[in-house]
């Protein structure tokens, strides 16, 4: 009876609707955001809203975007991914590896005229290690000298490995060499923090009327749930070659929200696309839709302290065979997601992954193969697998809970119930490793090296909810993480990669993409796996016939 | 009067109170942790975290150390927006609530009770007909429905209005009608049905057949009769479409109290949904007081 009532509303709404002027199909407003003055601002649609603006604080996509634009590190990555000078106008690698001397640019300046030294960056890398901070990304400086310990609260944050040689000459030294090093150096938990700022203001040194920064935005106002503005840094070291002036932030979790406004012309840059609304906007605005691979996997875990998966090697296997990730990719996901055969995304340069060593058999061939394993394994049509796969309540988990469900039992016959759980009693249960036995989880990398995809599955990893355990996979990673690049390290990795795919405690099931929608006058776009865009690179440039 | 009234804010304390436990017991007994994220941070800074918001205290201490500070109306830090109060949540995203409720609220009562009346004058017939229905409709058509079908149709085909955030008076127009709807199709009944009752009251067939002209028997004696359900509606009503509603904040990307509150659950804040919880708590109560006021003043059955 409702649903009778909301179509006879819902019908002539339709009408009038199909009945408008314009694209009928997709209307989508060209518009930028350009004052009188001259004055250009771009609109970006940026997830959800950042749980703080404190680089040593922060996590996640939307807040790192923001922090992009108001911090800059000692490195930071060129619009293609590349990682290049940032504050630091260069720097010396001692032969050993071990210790990182970098010099300051001159006229690195903060938002409020004054010098960025190499001390700021001394009481700024202290901070993020130290354990009255709490900062969630402390463990990334692990290999700096002292780091571990000062985070376990074993020694004092003035003994890190950081030194100011002079205001313009920082030092750092690492108590092994790191070849990713540098990258982590990106992240914003690296970046330099106002002291002055910080001391006076105390957790609130973040806020616009207190805030300083050295990127190429300052912060002009926070409204929580609404936006957030930036405007350009006049003291910006490189203010001269940033275009546009004012940045908008506006959390909106909400996709389909967002791709409104974006249509409305409200938005000139979304952070994501429906899923369900991905083939529209193909076929009407493909030159606006970018898809770019991401430095991310998305996997089963498989509870291995537990029955039924607990030394059970061969159904593991058995069960990342008898899954078709081609039909996962394009015709469950179906925006530029790519199968995973391996553990390292593909999206990440300078390292080629292990695949399985089925990935090229046929179809038929691999499926044959998967219940072959699953009957050896002990388990047959009359004794099929019991077994649960958990995952966040939502569409896009319950969409792949179903199908790899619906996978498994056809192929092997495997009885496999799908439960969901609000994210934050998963998370609690995933770690917990008591409940659990199959659940549908994903990583994104930190940095750009297959270290930050390696490092999650060791032994002792927190983020390691597989239980997963095995000394050469321990031992391999731990030895690559302290070597210079090159072929000895490459190989040790492929180690890694090619023994947690044997003991299978994960299922890799694609590596994620992320969509935005561009309006065709926000020029400088280059997709890079990290998603780290800068406002600096953007310009706005308005076509004099306009758009559609 | 004064001696009700006072009665009534210090009965209002206990209330309070048990509300104030009761919550604080249930987000506390919620499963998962403020803290926890898609990247577990380290044992020792999660240790951390929790020793700066007392976490890693017994229950019964936070609860006291909670107490203590709302006496001093300090909700706290919110646990998910780090840098910012609950305090200062509450102060930017109850006046938006508020203002689109508020609004909504006024164009229910003026659109909804004249409405609700002249079905009720003309029961049985077509126009009676037609804005039952209509009102059965704005209650059937949920606002998850209504507000995306807004969007589309005045911001994204036609340029009008803009399709979400806060900006000038444009950007109320779509939320305040969408919160509206449902409300006066409630209103519209209400009235319709207790019109109807007090009309064939016997007092009514008294004025008409004291010869009392039509808008003196509606206006001195219908309507103030009439209006008592709507005035116990309201109170509630009221508080809570001033406290906003998560659906259209969310939609529309307005930056009020009622999203507030769901994220605040979802995240685990829980400083955050208890300091909302407490200040909807009050509003309620306040909201009930003013009610019962003036149900004294509109019935003459009513004293105190």
């Amino acid at each position: 009876m409702r649903r009778v009532r909301v179509i006879c509303v819902l019908l002539p709404v339709c009408l009038w609707l199909a009945g408008c002027g314009g694209d009928p199909g997709f209307p989508n407003r060209i518009q930028p955001a350009i004052g009188p003055d001259g004055i250009t601002t771009l609109r970006k649609g940026n997830g959800a809203e950042p749980q703080t603006l404190d680089p040593a604080k922060a996590t996640g996509v939307p807040a790192a975007n923001i922090l992009r634009d108001l911090y800059e590190g000692l490195v930071i990555y060129a619009p293609d991914g590349h990682v290049i000078p940032g504050d630091a106008k260069s720097w010396r690698i001692s032969a050993d590896g071990k210790t990182y001397t970098f010099h300051l640019r001159k006229n690195a300046k903060w938002s409020n005229g004054a010098p960025v030294t190499a001390q700021d960056y001394v009481f700024s890398l202290r901070r993020a290690v130290a354990p009255s901070t709490a900062s969630p990304y402390a463990d990334i400086h692990a290999p700096i000298v002292n780091a571990t310990a000062i985070i376990d609260g074993k020694k004092p944050p003035a003994s890190l490995g950081v030194a100011a040689l002079d205001a313009h000459t920082l030092q750092i030294k690492l108590h092994a060499p790191t070849p990713f090093f540098l990258k982590t150096l990106a992240h914003s938990s690296s970046d330099p923090v106002y002291p002055p700022a910080v001391k006076k203001w105390g957790d609130a040194f973040t806020q616009p009327q207190h805030a300083v920064t050295n990127g190429a935005y300052e912060l002009v106002s926070w409204r929580v749930n609404d936006k957030i503005v930036l405007r350009r840094n006049p003291h910006y070291w490189d203010n001269e070659d940033t275009a546009i002036d004012r940045v908008e932030y506006y959390p909106i979790t909400d996709a389909n929200s967002e791709l409104a406004r974006y249509q409305a012309g409200g938005l000139d840059w979304t952070s994501g696309v429906p899923t369900a609304k991905l083939d529209t906007v193909k076929k009407h605005i493909p030159g606006q839709y970018h898809a770019v691979p991401t430095l991310s996997v998305f996997y089963f875990g498989l509870n291995v302290t537990r029955p039924p998966f607990q030394g059970r090697r061969k159904l593991r296997m058995a069960l990342s065979m008898a899954l078709d990730r081609e039909i996962i990719t394009d015709k469950i996901l179906r925006g530029n997601e790519i199968p995973a055969y391996s553990w390292v995304p593909t999206a990440l340069q300078g390292y080629r992954s292990v695949r399985y060593a089925w990935a090229g058999l046929s179809d038929k061939a691999r499926k044959a193969r998967a219940r072959k394993l699953y009957h050896e394994a002990g388990y047959s049509e009359e004794h099929p697998l019991k077994a649960n796969l958990l995952y966040v309540s939502g569409e896009g988990g319950k969409r792949m809970a179903i199908v790899a469900a619906a996978m498994w039992r056809k192929v092997l016959g495997a009885e496999i119930n799908t439960r969901s759980q609000e994210w934050k009693v998963y998370l609690q249960t995933i770690h917990s490793r008591r409940n659990t036995q199959i659940f549908y989880v994903g990583w994104i990398g930190d940095y750009e090296d297959p270290n930050t995809f390696f490092s999650i599955m060791k032994t002792h990893s927190a983020q390691n909810e597989s239980g997963y355990h095995s000394a050469v996979y321990d031992r391999a990673v731990s030895a690559s993480q302290h070597m210079p690049s090159g072929p000895k390290r490459t190989r040790l990795m492929h180690v890694a990669e090619a023994t947690l795919l044997h003991d299978s405690p994960i299922i890799p099931l694609y590596f994620g993409s992320a969509h935005h929608l561009i309006k065709p006058y926000v020029k400088g776009f280059v997709g890079n796996p990290l998603g780290a865009y800068y406002s600096k690179d953007m310009n706005i440039v308005p076509a004099s016939a306009g758009g559609r | 009067m004064l001696v009700y009234i006072a009665r009534r804010l210090l009965g209002a304390i206990p209330t309070l109170f048990i509300l104030l436990t009761l919550s604080f017991v249930l987000v506390h007994s919620a499963p998962g942790s403020p803290f926890s994220n898609a990247r577990r941070i380290p044992p020792q800074v999660r240790a951390e975290l929790e020793a700066k918001y007392h976490l890693d205290e017994p229950l019964i201490e936070q609860y006291g150390r909670y107490l203590y500070n709302i006496a001093h109306f300090d909700f706290g830090p919110s646990y998910r927006y780090q840098d910012t109060s609950v305090n200062e949540l509450i102060a930017t995203g109850f006046p938006v609530s508020a203002t689109i409720g508020g609004f909504a609220l006024v164009i229910a009562l003026l659109i909804g009770v004249p409405l609700g009346l002249f079905a009720a004058v003309r029961q049985n017939r077509v126009a009676d007909y037609a804005t039952t229905s209509g009102a059965l409709l704005g209650i059937s058509v949920p606002s998850f429905v209504l507000a995306p079908l807004m969007i589309l149709a005045f911001a994204v085909y036609r340029d009008w209005l803009p399709a979400g955030g806060l900006g000038g008076w444009q950007s109320y127009v779509m939320p305040v009608a969408a919160l509206a709807l449902a409300f006066i199709a409630y209103v519209v009944r209400l009235t319709r049905a207790s019109t109807i009752e007090v009309l064939r009251s016997d007092y009514i067939r008294t004025a008409w057949a004291k010869g009392l002209s039509a808008p003196r028997v509606f206006f001195v004696h219908v309507l103030p009769a009439a209006i008592l359900p709507i005035v116990s509606f309201l109170g509630p009503a009221a508080a809570a479409i001033l406290t906003g509603s998560v659906v259209i904040e969310q939609i529309f990307g307005i930056p009020g109290l009622g999203r507030f509150f769901v994220n605040g659950a979802l995240n685990r804040d829980y400083t955050l949904v208890l300091g909302i919880v407490i200040f909807y708590g009050i509003i309620i109560i306040g909201f009930n007081l003013v009610v019962d006021i003036l149900y004294g003043w509109l019935d003459p059955r009513v004293s105190y």
